[in-house]
């Protein structure tokens, strides 16, 4: 009712109603908030550690299931070229000593994401498009929580040519393979170690 | 010195060897154990296992007329983009004439792809792909501690999980409990954790529990591993939960109260019931229980006393007797008319009130003809009694003829009861039995005027109330007053008309105010109050 306008006798200008008038003032503070709001200097709340280990449990078996869905499939399912993946290998012995094992972990998932990419645009099989872009999703969703561990940022290289450990994958079902394996090896273990989970549980 | 040396060398050697020696041999026992399950659950060549973070430890099974020697074999892996490497053969004889070829590596790499290879004599005999953190064969839970908890039904197991680092939260457990005395167990799985408690466990009854683990399959896999040594255990005895037996003692007692209110609310209906009550006699005889102990003769004579009561049952049982009334007696001398006729045509009952009346009837000669009950005039003193007797006396002596008019007719009416069944003598008793009233039984033979005369003596020395002497006559049954034949019982009363006025209190002076009665009399017998209460008699008319 506010907003009805009534008109003049000649139908030329509207004329403002008292309510127009009324609601001036409170729209123009709704609408210097959400300004505020939109640029207000972006400090990242403080995301709270993800120290549950069935997350990862979780994107472990959905890319388990995709590798499975790779191995079945027989045509449209082919990299165009190889890539570089990260190594998977753990050795425990060698994995306790080391001091990178952070900066090993995002670079080697740098590179699964980017192969993963490559790898959607390469397959043709629609049935797989699901499995792979959950994987990617998934991947990202790493970072999130790799993020979340207080770990500093990544800053990817320029270039994936000689990369220390790392490997080329040619096939799509290797891909995924060490995408598993990768998963479940260091970026498992980087996890279990986590400083801030560790602060957490103890 | 170097002989010594030697000797000591030797002397700690043989000391290491045994200590050494029971754990080399639990060592191999376990891997034959570990080897044997192996077999069953692997069926691909060779079959490995690793046993921690680092080793991992290949076999396969050959008869022993096949094998060859352990240098004939090769066993070579190879990671993925690396080389290939060998790996050191040893022999391990084992049951039912096999032999086992195994190889161990102290050094592994995990989450990657290792190709294992076996050539016997160059010729590729094993082929296998594998990671090695998907074929962990882990050695059973050790320090497996069941103890009972608080509660009915329940043990709590716990256990050491395998050291290995890394990989706490990917284990998975099974625990089975089976009663000693079944051979039914039941499982139940736990993970990631190193306690468990067993519930809906029978009270009272020794169960055996073992554990064994394995990884969870998500980022390590194996097999089950064995089962750990049995630890046996008996829960706690049953025993009753104290809420229940409180609740059921409340409910109880509330039941019992409602039992209770509702037999008391009812208690008069359910006595009735079981309890009838039994009718007695008690009510009705007043102290004849309590009192005379139920002797009823007793009890008769002290509540009504024998006389009293005797003509009760005299009269109850009364049955019409007719009278006959025979004439006025005449007490002048000079009247000579006949005694009575036998039988009067109306019977009339007479009553002697008293002397009074009996001297007016000795006067009054005109009333002998009066069958029905007229109210005389008044009566007139009889005349003494004594000259009455006399002439009693002189009647019976001298029968007079019945057509003439005797002295007795003249003036008296005599009132003959005729009792058929009876005689003289009867006493009070016999009449009782014969239950006639007013049975009036002389013996015309006898003459005892002097006693009737007393009897009548008695009579006027009544009350005056003119009753019929007929209880004194009962008592005194030998008395005979009238002289007429023996065939009849004749009662003298001294009359001069018919009185009809019963009442005790009626006089000679009250004539006047007798009530006139009807011919039909009923021999009604009162209710014996009063001897001598003689109201009416029937009437039958014989004639």
């Amino acid at each position: 009712m506010g907003n009805r306008r009534t008109y003049g006798p000649n139908r030329e200008d509207p004329v403002r109603g008292y309510a127009d008038t009324a609601m001036e003032f409170p729209r123009l503070l709704a609408l210097l908030l959400i300004v505020l709001e939109w640029t207000r200097p972006g400090l990242p709340s403080p995301l709270r550690p993800i120290c549950d280990l069935r997350v990862l449990n979780h994107f472990i078996k959905e890319a388990r299931d995709a590798e499975v869905a790779m191995k079945s499939c027989r045509e449209g399912c082919a990299l165009l070229e190889a890539v570089t993946v990260p190594q998977t290998t753990v050795d425990f012995d060698v994995w306790e000593k080391k001091n990178e094992q952070t900066h090993e972990v995002q670079t080697g998932l740098w590179l699964l994401q980017q192969a993963l990419s490559l790898l959607r645009t390469s397959v043709t099989n629609t049935a797989l498009h699901s499995h792979i872009d959950n994987t990617i999703r998934n991947l990202l969703s790493i970072n999130g929580v790799l993020r979340s561990l207080n770990i500093q940022e990544y800053t990817p290289p320029a270039t994936t040519v000689g990369l220390e450990g790392t490997w080329r994958a040619s096939s799509a079902t290797d891909l995924l393979q060490v995408y598993v394996n990768f998963l479940r090896g260091k970026v498992r273990l980087l996890l279990l170690d986590a400083q801030a989970c560790q602060q957490d549980v103890s | 010195m170097t002989c010594d040396h030697l000797s000591r060398l030797l002397a700690l050697y043989a000391v290491c060897c045994a200590m050494c020696a029971p754990s080399i041999v639990q060592g191999a026992r376990d891997f034959e154990r570990k080897a044997s399950m192996l077999l069953k659950a692997e069926p691909d060549n060779p079959k490995c296992f690793a046993e921690g973070m680092k080793d991992l430890t290949c076999f396969w099974e050959e008869d022993e007329e096949r094998a060859g020697s352990v240098d004939q074999y090769s066993f070579t892996y190879t990671y993925q983009n690396e080389n290939s490497s060998g790996c050191p053969l040893r022999v391990v004889p084992a049951a039912g004439g096999k032999r086992l070829f195994v190889c161990h590596l102290n050094k592994t790499r995990m989450f990657v792809q290792m190709d294992i290879r076996v050539h016997r004599e160059g010729v590729l005999i094993h082929n296998r792909s594998l990671l090695i953190d998907l074929v962990f064969l882990l050695d059973p839970p050790a320090n497996v501690t069941v103890r009972t908890t608080g509660q009915q039904g329940q043990l709590n197991v716990s256990w050491l999980p395998p050291p290995l680092k890394y990989m706490d939260d990917s284990m998975m457990y099974e625990v089975i409990y089976i009663p000693a005395d079944s051979h039914i167990g039941r499982v139940e799985v736990a993970q990631a954790c190193s306690e468990l408690i067993l519930r809906g466990l029978q009270s009272g009854t020794k169960y055996r529990v073992q554990v064994r683990v394995k990884l969870d399959g998500i980022s390590y896999n194996g097999y089950w591993s064995a089962w750990s040594d049995p630890v046996f255990i008996e829960t706690l005895p049953a025993e009753l939960d104290p809420l229940i037996l409180s609740l059921t003692l409340i409910i109880s007692f509330i039941f019992i109260l409602l039992c209770l209110t509702m037999l008391l609310s009812h208690q008069r209906f359910l006595i009735k019931k079981i309890w009838p009550v039994i009718p007695t006699p008690d009510s009705k005889f007043q102290g004849l229980f309590t009192v005379y102990g139920g002797d009823f003769q007793e009890w008769l004579g002290q509540t009504y006393g024998g006389l009293l009561l005797t003509p009760a049952f005299i009269y109850s049982e009364e049955c019409p007797s007719s009278l006959e009334v025979l004439s006025e007696l005449s007490l002048c001398p000079t009247l000579s008319s006949p005694p009575l006729p036998p039988k009067a045509s109306k019977a009339l009952t007479a009553f002697r009130k008293d002397d009074k009346g009996l001297r007016k009837a000795l006067d009054d000669r005109e009333m002998v003809d009066r069958a029905d009950s007229t109210l005389t005039d008044g009566w007139r003193p009889a005349p003494h009694d004594h000259w009455l007797m006399d002439r009693l006396r002189a009647f019976q002596q001298h029968p007079i003829p019945s057509s003439q008019s005797s002295l007795l007719e003249s003036q008296d009416a005599y009132v003959t009861l005729n009792a058929n069944n009876h005689s003289e003598d009867e006493h009070l008793d016999d009449v009782l039995e014969e239950a006639l009233p007013l049975e009036v039984f002389f013996n015309s033979r006898k003459t005892a005027l002097c006693e009737s005369h007393s009897d009548l003596g008695s009579v006027q020395q009544s009350s005056g109330s003119g009753r019929l002497s007929s209880q004194s006559s009962f008592e005194y049954p030998n008395h005979t007053l009238m002289p007429k034949g023996p065939g009849y019982t004749y009662m003298m009363v001294a009359d001069s008309g018919v009185s009809m006025d019963y009442s005790p209190m009626s006089r000679v002076e009250d004539i006047g105010k007798v009530v006139i009665y009807a011919n039909d009399y009923k021999n009604e017998i009162l209710p014996l109050r009063r001897p001598f209460l003689v109201r009416q008699y029937p009437i039958n008319d014989d004639g």
